[in-house]
This record gives C-alpha cells, sequence and structure tokens, in this order.
C-alpha cells in the first residue's frame, strides 16, 4: 500500500425523513483495494453518490490528492480521475464496443467521428488489460461479463486514479470473477486506489486490503483483511437487534390447501421451466442473486408481461391469465419493487390510489362515491398506520415506507388473497422495514399467502416459511425453512448450468 | 400571495384559474385602450364585438374540451381541426347537393368527429402507435376525405333566413334587435358536462391517472387501453359537435383546411393548465384559455393587423406557459 490518495471525513446528508449518511469516513491508499460493505441500505451507494458528485454532502470533507475537492457532477470527479464501474451497466447496446468506450469524447478526424482509430485505441486497451474483446462487436452481442470488462476498460480509458467497483460480480460467472480479479490485481499493481463494494464474503477475503463497514448510514470500522475473519466482518455488519432472528420452522399447518400453483411457467430467457405452490397462510420466499429470473417470474405470473406456457392453478381451479386484469380477477395482487414506476401515482392522492384497483366497488351510478372512498382509504391508513395528514394528501409527498403502505393499502382494498412482494423494503428505512414486516405477519395470519420476492438474505431467512432458490432463469433449490441457512441458499442460487 | 392561495374561494377554483381569469380581464382593458390609439374608429368595448369575440370561442371550445381529454391522458391529436372541417364538408355536402335532412346532417358531423376519434384511440391504444404521429395521419385523412368528398368544392350551408337555416339559432337568437348567445349557454353546458366526467367518473378517474402513470394503472389490472380509446372518442365526438358550431358562425367550408384550428385549440388547453405530459387537466382552465385565443383574434382584428400576429402572440403564450408549467413541476420535484 502507498499514499493516501482520497481520505473522506465526516460526510453528512439527509434526504427528507432519512439521515441516509452520519459521520462517514473512508480513506483509501495508492495500490489497495478497500472493500466498502454493508448490507443494502448502509449507505454505501450513497457515499460513493456523494463523492462522485451525483449528491452534495450536507457537511463533511473530501481530500483528494492532497487537496480539497467538492464535486458537482460525475463529470468533474470523472476529469480528476475518480470513475465508477456500475452495478448496473451504462451501455449503449446498439452502438459498437469502441463507441461505447469513447462515448462523450470520440476521437474526431475533422467534423467526424474517426471509428477506425477509436477501435485501435480500444484495442490497445484491451491488450493491456488481457482482456479479449473485438473493439467493432456490438455491445449488447456480449455477455454480462464481457459488458463489464469493457466498462472497466471505459473507467481505465480516463486515466482513472481512483476507481469504484459497485458490487461487480453480482451477476457474473465464477470463470468471469477470475477474470475481474486478475484485472483488479494488476490495477492495484499499477498503483491505483480501488474501492470495491459487495455483498460477497468470500471476494472480500481474496481481493481486498482493507476493509471499511458501514451500518444504517453510519460508520462502523475500519480493519485490515488478512488479520481480520469473516466473523469480524459479519458482526460489525450486522450489530444490533432490530432484526429478529431468522425463524426456525414453518408456521404454516402440514395440511393447509394450496391457493396457488404453477407450472412449468415459461417467459423468454429469464423465466425457464418454473413450477412452485403457494399455500394458503405462507409467505414463500424467492431468493437469488441480480438478474436470477424472480421478477419476471413473478411479472409473468401476474400477467404484466407475455408468457410462453405454462399452467396457473388457483384454489385448485386452472385459470387463464393474460393480462394484470385476469390476475386481480383471480385475487392476486402484484407490489412491483419499482414503486414509482409501478406500483403508485405519485401526483394523486392517497385515497385515489387506494382505490385503483377497486374502484367499481366506489360508484353511485356513474359517478364516484368519494364519501366512500374516503372512508376506506382513511380505515387502511390508520389499519396500517400510514404517516399522512391526510387521505387528500398526495402520495408524492409520503415517504418510501408510507407509500409502500399506500400500494399494500391498494390491494388489501380490493381483498386480494394472494400478494406478490417484489423486495417489499427496498428503499425503506430500518424503522419502517419492521412495521412492513409486522404488517406482512399479520397478513398471512389473516389467511391470506404472500410470495416475497427479496435480495436481503436476513428478509428471506427472518420472514418466509419456505424458500425458493433461483438462478438464471431456473428453479434450482426449494427449502423449508428449518433446513434453511444462508449457505445452502447461497449454493443454490449460484447453481448454473 | 401566499394568503390569495390559501383563500377559500381561490382554492376552490384554483390559483392558476385566478391567475388566468385576470389575465383574460387585462387582456381586455388592454384592447379596448389600445385599438382607438391603433386604428381610429376601432371601438372594441361593444356588445357586438363581445358577441363576434363568442362565435369564435364556440366551435374553438369544443375542439379545445375534447382535445383536453386526449391530453390528460399524455397523449395529443392533431387532427381535430380537419376533422371537424371534414365532418361540415361530407355533411354539408350531403345537405346541399344531395338534399339530405338537416336534423340528420347535423347528426352526422357528429358521428364524422366520433369515427375518427374511434380510429386514433384504437391506433393509439391497442395497436400502440404514437399519438402524434397518428393524429398526423389521420389529419391528412380527415383533410383528403373531406376533399373528396366534396369533389374539392367548397360548401355553403343555408343561411339563417333560407329554408334550413334554423341551426343557426344554436349559437345566437335574435330578439328584436338583440341577439341572445345561445351558444354561450350550449358551451358551458357542455363545459359543465366534461368536468362532471374528468373529476366525477370512473373515465375521468382513470384517464388522469394514465396521464400520470399508465404502467401503474395497468399493473392495478385496469383496462387502461379501453379507458384511453374513450378520451380519443371524446375528442372526436367534440370535434363533431364543433363542426356544428362552426358552420353556424361561418356559412362558407372549404375543402382542405383546418389544421390552423388544432394548434390554437391546443394552446387554449394548455394555458387552461393542462399538462402536455398528462395527469394534469382542468376543464375551466380550458375554458378560460379558449376565451383569451378568441380574445387576441378579436382584438388583433379590430386593430386592422394581419392575423398572423394573432399566430405570433399566441405562440410566445404558449411557450411562456409551458415553461413556467415546467419550472413549477421541478420545484414540486
Amino acid at each position: 500500500m502507498g499514499d493516501v490518495i482520497l481520505t473522506m471525513k465526516g460526510i453528512d446528508k439527509s434526504f427528507p425523513g432519512v439521515h441516509a449518511l452520519d459521520h462517514v469516513d473512508l480513506e483509501v491508499r495508492k495500490g489497495e483495494v478497500h472493500a466498502l460493505m454493508g448490507e443494502n441500505g448502509a449507505g454505501k451507494s450513497t457515499l460513493m453518490k456523494v463523492l462522485t458528485g451525483i449528491y452534495s454532502k450536507d457537511s463533511g470533507t473530501i481530500t483528494y490528492e492532497g487537496r480539497e475537492v467538492e464535486f458537482t457532477n460525475p463529470r468533474e470527479a470523472q476529469d480528476a480521475g475518480i470513475v465508477i464501474v456500475h452495478q448496473e451497466l451504462n451501455m449503449m447496446g446498439h452502438l459498437t464496443v469502441a463507441q461505447n468506450i469513447f462515448i462523450g469524447r470520440e476521437i474526431m478526424k475533422g467534423k467526424l467521428i474517426d471509428d477506425k482509430k477509436m477501435n485501435e485505441e480500444a484495442g490497445k486497451l484491451f491488450e493491456q488489460l488481457g482482456i479479449d474483446i473485438d473493439p467493432k462487436e456490438t455491445m449488447s452481442r456480449l455477455t454480462v461479463g464481457k459488458q463489464q470488462m469493457c466498462e472497466i476498460a471505459k473507467a481505465i480509458s480516463h486515466e482513472a486514479k481512483v476507481i469504484i467497483f459497485d458490487e461487480p460480480s453480482a451477476a457474473l460467472t465464477e470463470a468471469e470473477i477470475e477474470e475481474l480479479f486478475k484485472i483488479i490485481r494488476d490495477l492495484r499493481d499499477k498503483q491505483l486506489g480501488i474501492v470495491y463494494i459487495s455483498h460477497r464474503m468470500d471476494e472480500i477475503k481474496v481481493i481486498t486490503d482493507r476493509v471499511t463497514v458501514m451500518r444504517d448510514g453510519g460508520y462502523v470500522g475500519t480493519l485490515i483483511t488478512k488479520d481480520s475473519t469473516k466473523d469480524d466482518i459479519i458482526n460489525m455488519m450486522v450489530g444490533r437487534v432490530i432484526y429478529e432472528d431468522p425463524k426456525t420452522e414453518s408456521a404454516v399447518p402440514e395440511d393447509a390447501p394450496v391457493v396457488l400453483k404453477v407450472e412449468h411457467l415459461n417467459a423468454g430467457r429469464m423465466v425457464r421451466d418454473v413450477s412452485f405452490e403457494l399455500r394458503k397462510g405462507e409467505i414463500l420466499g424467492f431468493s437469488g442473486l441480480m438478474g436470477a429470473g424472480r421478477t419476471e417470474t413473478a411479472r409473468a405470473l401476474f400477467g404484466a408481461d407475455p408468457k410462453e406456457s405454462g399452467d396457473v392453478y388457483v384454489n385448485g381451479t386452472k385459470v387463464e391469465i393474460k393480462t394484470p386484469q385476469d390476475a386481480v380477477k383471480c385475487g392476486i395482487g402484484y407490489l412491483s419493487e419499482d414503486r414509482k414506476r409501478y406500483g403508485i401515482v405519485v401526483a394523486k392522492t392517497i385515497a385515489e390510489n387506494s382505490t385503483m384497483a377497486s374502484l367499481e366497488n366506489f360508484m353511485k351510478g356513474a359517478f364516484i362515491d368519494k364519501k366512500k372512498e374516503n372512508q376506506a382509504a382513511q380505515e387502511y391508513v390508520d389499519a396500517l398506520k400510514t404517516k399522512t395528514p391526510g387521505v387528500d394528501q398526495l402520495v408524492v409527498n409520503l415517504s418510501g415506507g408510507n407509500q409502500q403502505k399506500v400500494v399494500i393499502a391498494k390491494w388489501l382494498v380490493r381483498n386480494c388473497d394472494i400478494l406478490i412482494f417484489d423486495e417489499p423494503t427496498r428503499g425503506i428505512d430500518v424503522g419502517a422495514k419492521s412495521e412492513i414486516y409486522q404488517l406482512m405477519n399479520e397478513l398471512v395470519a389473516q389467511g391470506k399467502s404472500i410470495i416475497m420476492i427479496s435480495s436481503e438474505m436476513t428478509e428471506i431467512l427472518r420472514m418466509s416459511d419456505r424458500i425458493v432458490v433461483m438462478c438464471e432463469g431456473r428453479k434450482t433449490g426449494e427449502l423449508d425453512i428449518a433446513e434453511a441457512t444462508q449457505e445452502r441458499i447461497m449454493h443454490a442460487a449460484t447453481l448454473r448450468d | 400571495m401566499e394568503k390569495i392561495k390559501q383563500n377559500a374561494i381561490v382554492k376552490k377554483i384554483g390559483f392558476n384559474r385566478v391567475v388566468l381569469m385576470c389575465v383574460l380581464i387585462l387582456l381586455y382593458l388592454l384592447f379596448a385602450l389600445i385599438a382607438p390609439m391603433v386604428k381610429e374608429n376601432a371601438n372594441f368595448v361593444s356588445f357586438a364585438r363581445i358577441l363576434s369575440l363568442l362565435k369564435y370561442a364556440y366551435f374553438m371550445g369544443f375542439l379545445s374540451l375534447g382535445v383536453t381529454f386526449v391530453i390528460a391522458t399524455g397523449g395529443i391529436d392533431f387532427s381535430i381541426g380537419p376533422v371537424m372541417f371534414c365532418g361540415a364538408l361530407i355533411s354539408g355536402y350531403l345537405l346541399t347537393s344531395k338534399g339530405w335532412p338537416l336534423i340528420l346532417c347535423l347528426v352526422l358531423c357528429i358521428l364524422v368527429g366520433t369515427a375518427f376519434g374511434v380510429l386514433n384511440g384504437v391506433l393509439v391504444s391497442y395497436a400502440g402507435l404514437p399519438s402524434f404521429i397518428t393524429s398526423m395521419a389521420s389529419m391528412m385523412l380527415a383533410k383528403g376525405i373531406g376533399s373528396v368528398f366534396t369533389k374539392t368544392q367548397s360548401v355553403n350551408w343555408p343561411q339563417a333566413d333560407e329554408p334550413g337555416g334554423w341551426f343557426r339559432n344554436l349559437i345566437g337568437v335574435k330578439i328584436g334587435a338583440t341577439e341572445i348567445p345561445t351558444g354561450l349557454v350550449l358551451l358551458l353546458l357542455a363545459s359543465v358536462i366534461c368536468a362532471v366526467i374528468l373529476n366525477k367518473t370512473m373515465a375521468g378517474r382513470y384517464i388522469l391517472c394514465i396521464g400520470s402513470n399508465r404502467e401503474a394503472v395497468r399493473l392495478s389490472g385496469v383496462n387502461t387501453k379501453r379507458w384511453e380509446t374513450l378520451a380519443y372518442i371524446i375528442c372526436g365526438t367534440l370535434a363533431g359537435m364543433a363542426a356544428i358550431f362552426y358552420v353556424a358562425k361561418n356559412t362558407t367550408v372549404l375543402p382542405g383546411l383546418g389544421d390552423t384550428f388544432n394548434n390554437e385549440a391546443i394552446a387554449g388547453c394548455v394555458m387552461g393548465g393542462t399538462s402536455m405530459t398528462g395527469g394534469v387537466a382542468s376543464i375551466g382552465g380550458t375554458l378560460i384559455g379558449v376565451l383569451i385565443i378568441a380574445l387576441l383574434q378579436e382584438g388583433i382584428m379590430a386593430m386592422g393587423f394581419q392575423i398572423n400576429y394573432q399566430y405570433i402572440i399566441t405562440g410566445l403564450i404558449v411557450l411562456t406557459v409551458v415553461y413556467a408549467d415546467l419550472r413549477s413541476r421541478n420545484k414540486r420535484n
């Protein structure tokens, strides 16, 4: 490890209703790989967004190469030599690899773009990194792993001094991860500072020199990787009692009837021959890595996306679900992972959102019975403890947790018996999270059945009665909660063909 | 300022509408003041002027009310002007050349509009075509069909004193020397009905919600295609009704025209506070917006300027309003 290249000290950042970063410190040296760890929502990405100028900080200092800096946009950070390799790839699929790498700073020949020269330069870059990719290939034809390599090549071509990897391995195969690590080691030897964000403990031990742990927006501590054990790190990450212990046994009686049966569901590349059963009063967890096809399965089941084949039985009767309308008629409600885009109409009121799926029950002749609508909305505001001054409040003014409650209210007003919760606590702060969990437990106690898709292992282990694990569009495991462990789930989640 | 915004009556009507109303009144006073200075003997403050202004506002109002529904869904309909002309041409031709009964021809005006509404709605909602392109295409269709039907001849609807001219009473009834603006009553009635549909019925609720977040509405199990189509049908039907008010004001209908009216109708709608991105719409605002457009047209004419000046001013106003709308939206987020 060499000199310190980057220091973030006492970084503080609040959003309305959420204290996202609470005096966080981070120090990166030249020639080190520095892991940034913490559970989902710990504030890792927010910290990196503050660093690269996507968010402005409320207080604290950033010192880079010996002087204090404050970037106002990612471009400035990039020009200074700090680049992020994002978790979601920001590539233009229809352009070539070289065109993607030089986007925004095309090599010109007079007034025209010099594609030949860009291909040459990209080729050199790949050679330097030891990557075998044709610069003239169309980006969308590469595998996710190769696309990631292109991201890295692009980052390096900016003459980066600090590179931030945001969960780079999430969608990669073992072989691709090996290749990635080789590149990262090369970069380290070239005295770059590397920040490596990941959830995968094994990788942290293999690739990083130091680990900084964050929890609930706060700084917990920094360890030297080779001097610490896995348990040390986990203890620092969890280190709180807000999460209850995992469930130890299923709360569903042996003879509970099957309310939903899905057989051989196929829909595109991401849903391949998926079969499962959901029983009355059960929370069925869907676990897997990013891109495992869980959301796609839910959307195909719900009729949001077309499916190719597969049978669906609700309460033992075969049903045809072609559109969300059909699904809702069968008593299925879907709570999307992306609330703002698929769950709520933010510019409308709580009352209007609550009755969205069941407006026909709130009609008086040709007109909407506003009084009845408000009553129903108020009933669920009270029942779900939604924090709002009134049901005529626009949903845009609510916090993430309360918006989620409005979506739940929408399906409860409709009286759906089968609820699909897709990442129910994503973007929700810790307090509201517990409330959502409690609510889900109450719902199943009332005899509703829940499919819960979640990327958080603790959430899966805490809430589920049974767990379906998916990998690359296939169901690769099904575990009763009594036999489920983090390791067994992870094993199934990486069970590739 | 905040105090005014919090006032109960202002809240009920909507602050934007109050501002717009003030703009309308100020504009009127401005024309009343300037017109005599620019052109001698130009008497702007007269009942006749107001009647003339209103007659322009009638058909424009129906167009604008209709397109408000489409814009509320986040779409656009550029075909309404030519559709209005198409209806007026077809039924006018059948009336004058084929001797069809008047009442049938009036109904036909509306049906032609409805037919184009169905066409646009189905193509946009079910076939998934962009509304911009679809309505441009149906605009050309409407122009072409109207012209072909009349063999590129203009159509002259009967005068008030001719047989079959009674329909002109729809916009004004003469009692002695004074004319009662019956058209205003009909326009207000239509506005009230539109406002009720938009704000109190399932159709209006879903039309607005589709404009705000179509996917969320669809995933709530709502048949979004059906409701979106309905918005276009309402729009087309009102364009058909506009045709009746157009021929009641103007005798001659020329083939191959009508597109300028789209722009003015959309301008009136946008001025009234209906957001071009959908989800927010105000019938009251549209009505005032249309009156402003009509006032501009009347004022410019009174001063003896070309109609082109009206286009320039309307264009500038639309840009200002849309920019202000965008700014206030960004501020809120």
